[in-house]
This record gives structure tokens, sequence and C-alpha cells, in this order.
């Protein structure tokens, strides 16, 4: 039941972020480049929901995301899927306490996400490839995005705690004893 | 623990007023800064000029450095001149030929008048930052269909990928996986020009045929040719053209006639 509420809090706070990207973030931009608020929140599904809810969300929001504006069904659901699974992988290694820590995992996550959908992308659309214009880019969209963290961290531990108690309960006693 | 949390809302206000200054700054347009540019030059200008006096008047004789600068603006001058006269020499040549397609001008305009078009809202941009495809708010039961072109009254805006029965989903032309077969109207000659990421509204033509003339400021169309898109629609202007050393990688830019960031309102050419 608990497990149940989280999940459709999850889901609302997915459509919130997606209304923030599209209307607010659209306009609100450093140099025209908008951030990607949903790495962050597959991110921080992955780190405090665990890996498996991670990597699920992660493909049910990149398939939502294709199938609304994308132009070919797949890419971003697979990397998505990926930021999932990086994110069980820096949960099992690094601590969750320090802001630095999720900042330096939001810019790593990024970068991954942005360089595979693109990639996918050059296989799928066979677009023209442009290193440079794309670095750019990506360094801007990384640099906001960390900027982002630092002002979500709060609400993020908040509430990341109380969904790592609801769904990783017992996991917690055996990690420690 | 208490100290810790106040300090750590203190930095994230700060972030956030950090955020706001970036996001201003980076998004300011030179012309904006021009009354600041006017300001600043009140104050220093004036002493810049008394000093340049007070100089002249020092070292004296200075119409020998004044004649050579002259010269040497003469100089720049007619070299300038030359090559505008060069310029408008080949668009004299290039003017003939556009004379023999005047006729079919005609007929395109009338044509242009005849497409049946409907009118929608972008009621979504894209997210992403590597992509430029956009949803509008008419669907299949307005008689949309999928590789309908949108033009908005500048210019080509893209062309429909998917549809729904009330939204239609619209690949704009400076999407990186848009490539459109153009044409320069005064010479005719046919290019492709492909979307690319800068954020600018620009696209990027190449395969330019190695004895085109084409230069700053020419118009271009849509050439016909690929099936999407009907032929004479206004794409944009071009903007630069690079010259590299072998004639064959030769590439220009072109500004779009449609300002992407601002498009509120397209057509959908239904027949």
């Amino acid at each position: 039941m608990k497990k149940a509420i989280t999940i459709i809090v999850l889901i609302i706070s997915f459509l919130i972020l997606y209304f923030l990207q599209v209307n607010f973030f659209s306009w609100f931009t450093i140099a025209g480049i908008k951030p990607n608020l949903f790495i962050i929140f597959v991110l921080f599904i992955s780190l405090f929901a665990g890996m498996k809810i991670g990597i699920s969300f992660g493909i049910l929001i990149g398939l939502f995301l294709d199938i609304i504006i994308g132009k070919s069904i797949g890419a971003s659901a697979i990397m998505f899927g990926v930021i999932g699974l990086i994110g069980g992988y820096f949960d099992k290694n690094f601590s969750k306490e320090s802001r630095l820590t999720i900042m330096l995992m939001v810019i790593g996550s990024t970068c991954i996400f942005e360089i595979g959908n693109y990639l996918l992308q050059i296989i799928q659309l066979s677009i023209y490839i442009e290193i440079l214009p794309f670095i750019r880019t990506l360094l801007i969209e990384t640099l906001y995005n960390a900027i982002l963290t630092i002002i979500l961290y709060p609400i993020m531990q908040k509430l990341g705690y109380k969904i790592e108690d609801t769904f990783k309960e017992q996991k917690i006693l055996t990690r420690y004893f | 623990m208490l100290k810790n949390k106040k300090a750590s809302k203190i930095g994230i206000i700060i972030t956030i007023i950090i955020l706001v200054i970036i996001v201003m700054v980076s998004n300011i347009q030179i012309d904006n800064v021009t009354y600041v540019e006017n300001g600043l030059g009140i104050i220093v200008m004036p002493i810049q000029n008394g000093l340049t006096y007070l100089k002249n008047w020092i070292f004296g004789n200075n119409t020998f450095f004044t004649n050579i600068n002259n010269l040497q603006e003469e100089n720049k001058q007619l070299k300038e001149k030359n090559s505008e006269l060069e310029q408008s020499l080949r668009e004299l040549e290039i003017i003939k030929s556009e004379n023999a397609t005047l006729k079919e001008y005609v007929n395109l305009k009338d044509k242009y008048t005849d497409y049946e078009t409907i009118p929608a809202y972008v009621i979504q941009k894209d997210i992403s930052n590597y992509s430029d495809a956009m949803i509008i708010n008419i669907g299949t039961k307005d008689g949309v269909d999928v590789n309908m072109p949108v033009i908005s009254d500048q210019g080509l805006v893209g062309h429909i990928i998917s549809v729904t029965d009330s939204t239609a989903k619209v690949q704009t032309i400076i999407d990186t996986a848009s490539t459109i077969s153009c044409v320069i109207t005064t010479s005719r000659d046919i290019m492709i020009a492909r979307g690319t990421l800068e954020k600018d509204s620009s696209l990027k033509a190449t395969f330019i045929p190695t004895e085109a003339t084409i230069f700053e400021g020419d118009k271009v169309e849509t050439s016909g040719l690929g099936g999407i898109y009907p032929k004479g629609i206004h794409i944009g202007t071009i903007k630069k053209v690079v010259n590299t050393q072998n004639i064959t990688d030769r590439y220009a830019t072109i500004q779009t006639a449609v300002d992407f960031a601002k498009l509120e309102t397209v057509l959908v050419i239904t027949n």
C-alpha cells in the first residue's frame, strides 16, 4: 500500500517536472540551452528506491518522452534505463550524504545520457555529426543540471529517505549488520 | 546542526540568484547593451578627445601621418568599390538567367495562393537541446496527415512526422535529422540544407555545385525535389559562404526566414 502511494507520488512529480521542463525551462535557458530535469529525476529514483525501480521508471519515462515529442522511439528509453542502472551502481559504491557526490553523479549521468542518446540518434536517424557544437551544448547543459542539483538537493534528500524507507527497509539492516 | 541548516539555506538562495544572473546575462541581446555603451562613452570619450588633441599639439607636426592614413583609407575604399563592381557584374549575369525563369515565377505565385492551408498554434516545443520537433494543436480530425508541409507567414517551417486525433508532431527544418533540397532563387543552383545544433535558427548548405555563384544575401527556396516540400517555398537567405581548400567541400550558412524561437502560429498545407 505504502509502495503504491509512493509510486503514485513519483508519477505525479514526474508530470510536474514535465510541465516545468516544457514551459518554464524552455524559456529560462542559459544561452538558449535547457537543462534536463528527467536525468536528475531518474538518477534520484534509482539512488533512493533501488536499481530495479530506477530502471523501470527510466524506461517508462523514456518511452513516454519518445512517443510524445521524439522523432524515433527507443533512444531515450534505452538511455534512461542505463541511467537507472548507473544510479544503482552509484548507490552501492558512494554515499548520498554529501551534496558534492550527488552533484558529481548528476554531472556524470548527464554526460553519459546525452552522449549515448546522440550516438543512438546518429545511428537511428543518420544525422550529421557536429562535434564542437555538441560539446558546447553538453557542457552548458551539464553545468545547468549541476546548479539545479544544488537547489533541489534538500528536497531530494528529504523525499529520498522517505522513499528509501518504503522500498529498502530490510536491505538497510542487512547492509550494516 | 542548526547553523548548518541555515548555512545551506543561504547557499541555496545564493545559487538561485547566481543562476538567474547567468540566465539573464547569457540571453542578453547586444543591442540591449548599447545604452550602457552610450553612457560609458559619455564619460570616457570627451576626456579621450582632449588627450588626443593635447598629444597632437605637443608633437606638432602630424600631417605626414594623416596623409598616409588618408591614402590608406582611399586605397581601402577603392578596393571595396572594385569588389562591389565585380559583384554587380556577376549579379547582372545572374539576372539574365533569372529573366528566363520569370514566367515560371508568375505561375508559382498563383500556385502559392492555391495551397489549401489550415492555421494551427504551436502548443509545445522540444524538451531536448539536440532536436527541434514541436507539437501543433490540429490533428487527423482537421484533415492533417503525415508528411504534409508546414509553413508560416515568413517561410518554411517543416513537415509533419506523426499525427494523433487532435495534435500533430512537426519536424522543423532546423532539426539535426532534417535535410531539404533547396535552390538559390537567382542562379537556380541546387544544394542540400541540413539542420544544425546551433541555437540561432540556421541551416548548413552543403553539396554546392562547383560552378555555382553564391553570395551572402542570396535568397533560398525549396527545389521541389524529394517529394515532401512543394517547389518555391521561401527558406531564408545565405548568411555566410565558407570556402575550403577543396571547392567541392565548401558550404554556406542559411539564416532561416522563420524565427523558430518566437514561432507561435503555423499553416499546414493540405493539398
